[in-house]
């Protein structure tokens, strides 16, 4: 049997139990997913898994607390799920699991890039081997799956989902950790060229909040700070400083929790590379306290705690 | 840093009640000379500071930021202070990717009775920011910044990952 | 008029006005198409797709200054200046469907009783120079709301790509100014291929889908709270599909205190996030994602038409679609109340 429908078996024996199952199915167009909520058998036949299944459907979790809900994860995904049990923002009795072994999505960003014309125009999507033919505007292309791959497929180390009441698909060896080319590239920079860059950049933004409602550590949800009047942290005007400003926001409350599913990059309209600011600043929670969000269940997030003598913290004396 | 020699910039100081704002008072008192360019804003303890505080400084056109609170170990509230840390630390080894300079934000311990400390860290810092110099605006400062921006961007000059 | 423009004088074109006008051109920068002011040295990106952000900021800027309040000391009445928009706008390269929501706007920002000085003053100064269409996307459905590739309705001048440059008809007296001058040329006998390729373009789109009964269809759904969890089950409450949206006027003022200096801000508004009913009293008419959602389809489709002739308040671009991060297809809403049976 195929992943897909040990996937349907799993979900059709546990359905009775739970107010909806979140997975995926097909979207809009051929080359777009959306996330499916299955109530009945019937909504289980539009269940779709593979390359296109972006979505991390952990965002949805918190929205059902108090009820008992069915989720399909993908190793990345699952991070999320494991982070909100961490933080007790979720009940482990209430959700169930269905767990992929996952062999990484795609980058509609990168398949834009890769087709030799605008993939609005899309006509007919072939997933099979290591890529898929795309038909657009009446030109079929082949795109290998190495060449549009989500960047944090490229440097996953956790493809098997890494808990589960349910695991489906063949488990695979997980990848050593590695770093991405354009962040250790983009890190180099001088400081003014930093700046310059989020000065353009953050021009182009404009604060959809796209970035905050996609990520699944994102709990507050209708009380963020960015949008309070009192106190007042961000002015409704457009400026790069006050864009600026809610990613600083957005990455100050992430810090230690963040588990780089690269939701907000995805969900980012106008392709801002959002997470060049999370992968630094994960990096650098990494480098002090040892820590990975969503790597392990029982773990506290750093700033939530602290210890009496910090070894990696020098005690700043002047 | 005298006052008349250079223009005086703008540093923003979170100090807590009970340790650095007391230490800050025992400089005054001791009347040990100190440059005029800090500007305190004294909260209650250094775990009150949030990270953000700082941020919004710097971004609304602070030169510099001086965090001080009690030691390690000798908070008023016993463990305020940890917590401020870890976040201040956090913060600090941030701000380099947002193409902040990272040495306008320092962040310290100066106990009450060390009014001489105090004096040597609001030098030492005033000192580092006057070698910075004023900081730039993260918004372009003139319309003719904006536009050599926007056309700089539109030749590709982007993300390495999104070119 | 009809006139002929290379896409060589297109860009001169743009380089030409901004000395007298504020140019806005679709340009692309840092893997994103959106609409920039236009400077020298920028090239207009009108073939790699449609902008991502919709060219209503011409009209309707996401930030527009309303009054500035200067203060001296104490004793002085602080000054109030009002900051009504100088100057001269051209938008170069916008896709028929964009040109057109400002005539959403209209009807709203100008009634007998109501006029909107800030909005008004742009509308009559900014000409828009639109694309027509040669290709739809999976997410377009002009043709669905009583519009189509080739529109010129809202557009002040239609281009048509006809070989190395545009076909340019003239919509109206502020267009047909625009095309008087010297970097158009003789459209000879060129026009006929635009009218073939347009022709084309429409042929391309098929049949539209039927809106007719939507709106008395959509308000027999206002109470069935079942229906509106269950399309707006995926939604995430960002606002990318209201600031994409060409046609979506909803705005907030705030007040900027600056020390002595204050400015009265107007700003896009999003009806998908949960302050934007907040009352006072920290009551909310429109508490959850679905509210929300039935509001800004019920909207579209359901209470403007009824309020101004049966006008659908969508130019049908598709942005909120593809720009949607969980992929809600505002067409399949619609049709699902349309297709309700009880």
């Amino acid at each position: 049997m195929s992943q897909l429908d040990d996937l349907k078996t799993a979900i059709k024996s546990r359905l009775g139990e739970l107010e909806c199952v979140i997975g995926w199915e097909q979207g809009y167009d051929p080359l777009h997913a959306t996330p499916l909520f299955i109530r009945s058998e019937a909504d289980l036949d539009r269940l779709i898994i593979g390359p296109l299944a972006v979505h991390n459907l952990a965002t949805y979790l918190t929205g059902y607390k108090g009820k008992k809900v069915g989720v399909v994860v993908k190793g990345c995904d699952s991070k999320s799920v494991v982070q909100l049990l961490n933080e007790k923002l979720i009940n482990r009795d209430d959700v169930v699991i269905f767990g992929l072994c996952c062999d990484g999505v795609v980058s509609q960003r990168k398949i834009r890039a890769a087709l030799p014309a605008d993939p609005g125009f899309v006509e007919s999507v072939e997933i099979g081997g290591d890529g898929m033919t795309v038909t657009v505007a009446g030109q079929a292309a082949t795109l290998k799956f190495a060449d549009v791959q989500a960047d944090k497929c490229r440097i996953c180390t956790t493809p098997d989902a890494i808990v589960s009441d349910v695991l489906v698909g063949t488990a695979h060896t997980p990848a050593p950790a590695a770093s991405l080319a354009c962040q250790d590239e983009f890190e180099a920079k001088s400081d003014a060229e930093k700046l310059e860059f989020w000065q353009e950049t953050m021009s182009r933004c404009i604060r959809c909040y796209a970035c905050r409602n996609a990520c699944p550590m994102c709990v507050c949800r209708d009380y963020c700070i960015a949008t309070s009047r009192d106190p007042l942290w961000l002015s409704q005007d457009n400026t790069p400083a006050e864009n600026m400003m809610f990613q600083m926001v957005h990455v100050s409350h992430l810090a230690g929790r963040c588990t780089e599913c690269g939701e907000c990059e995805r969900a980012c309209p106008v392709d801002i590379p959002l997470m060049l600011l999370r992968r630094f600043m994960n990096k650098q929670v990494k480098d002090v306290f040892e820590h990975q969000a969503g790597a392990a269940l029982e773990q506290t997030p750093p700033l939530l705690t602290f210890k009496v003598e910090e070894e990696r913290i020098n005690e700043r004396g002047w | 840093m005298p006052a008349q020699d250079v223009r005086e910039l703008r540093i923003v100081g979170f100090l807590c009640n009970w340790c650095s704002y007391g230490g800050a008072d025992t400089a005054g008192v001791g009347r040990f000379t100190q440059p005029t360019d800090l500007r305190i804003i004294r909260v209650p303890c250094s775990g009150r500071i949030d990270p953000l505080f700082i941020v919004r400084s710097l971004m609304n056109g602070a030169d510099g930021v001086l965090v001080s609170g009690c030691h390690p170990r000798d908070c008023h509230y016993a463990e305020g202070n940890f917590y401020a840390r870890r976040r201040l630390e956090m913060l600090k080894r941030f701000l380099p990717i947002t193409g902040i300079d990272a040495r306008r934000f320092e962040y310290t311990w100066v106990s009450a009775s060390e009014g001489q400390r105090w004096q040597h860290v609001v030098t030492e810092f005033t000192r580092r920011i006057h070698e910075l110099g004023p900081a730039p605006s993260f918004n372009p400062a003139s319309e003719a910044d904006w536009n050599a921006l926007a056309v700089q961007a539109s030749q590709g000059q982007g993300c390495p990952c999104h070119g | 008029m009809e006139r002929f423009i290379t896409k060589e004088n297109l860009t001169r074109l743009a380089e030409e006005l901004v000395a007298t006008c504020r140019v806005l051109a679709p340009v692309a920068g840092g893997g994103s198409v959106t609409f920039r002011r236009f400077q020298p040295g920028m090239t207009i990106d009108l073939h790699t797709r449609m902008a991502a952000v919709s060219p209503k900021a011409a009209t309707f800027p996401q930030t527009e200054t309303l009054l500035v309040v200067k203060r001296e000391g104490e004793e002085k009445k602080p000054e109030l200046i009002e900051t009504l928009p100088q100057g001269k706008s051209v938008v170069i390269g916008c896709r028929p469907c964009g040109a057109r929501g400002k005539l959403i706007f209209d009807p709203v920002y100008e009634t007998e009783k109501i006029k909107d000085p800030y909005y008004l003053q742009r509308r009559q100064n900014t000409v828009f120079i639109s694309l027509a269409c040669d290709r739809p996307e999976t997410t377009c459905f002009c043709h669905s709301v009583g519009s189509g590739p080739a529109d010129p309705d809202g557009s002040d001048v239609l281009l048509t790509l006809v070989g190395e440059g545009y076909v340019a008809r003239s919509v109206t007296p502020a267009g047909e100014e625009i095309l008087k001058l010297a970097l158009f040329t003789d459209a000879g006998d060129k026009g006929k291929e635009a009218d073939a390729k347009n022709a084309k373009a429409r042929e391309m789109m098929g049949e539209g889908h039927d809106y007719a009964g939507a709106p008395a269809k959509l308000l027999a759904r206002f109470d069935d709270m079942d229906f509106w969890q269950a399309q707006s089950a995926k939604c995430i409450s960002c606002g990318a599909c209201t600031y994409m949206c060409p046609t979506c006027y909803c705005f907030n003022i705030t007040d900027d205190d600056l020390g002595l200096n204050s400015r009265r801000i107007r700003t896009w508004d999003n009806c998908m996030s949960h302050t934007f009913t907040l009352e006072g009293s920290g009551h909310n008419p429109r508490s959850t994602k679905a509210h929300r959602l039935k509001n800004r389809v019920g909207h579209k489709f359901s209470y403007y038409p009824d309020l101004h002739k049966g006008v659908i308040a969508c130019c049908g671009c598709g942005r909120c679609i593809k720009q949607c991060p969980a992929g809600i297809d505002i067409r399949q809403i619609v049709k699902a109340a349309q297709e309700y049976s009880e």
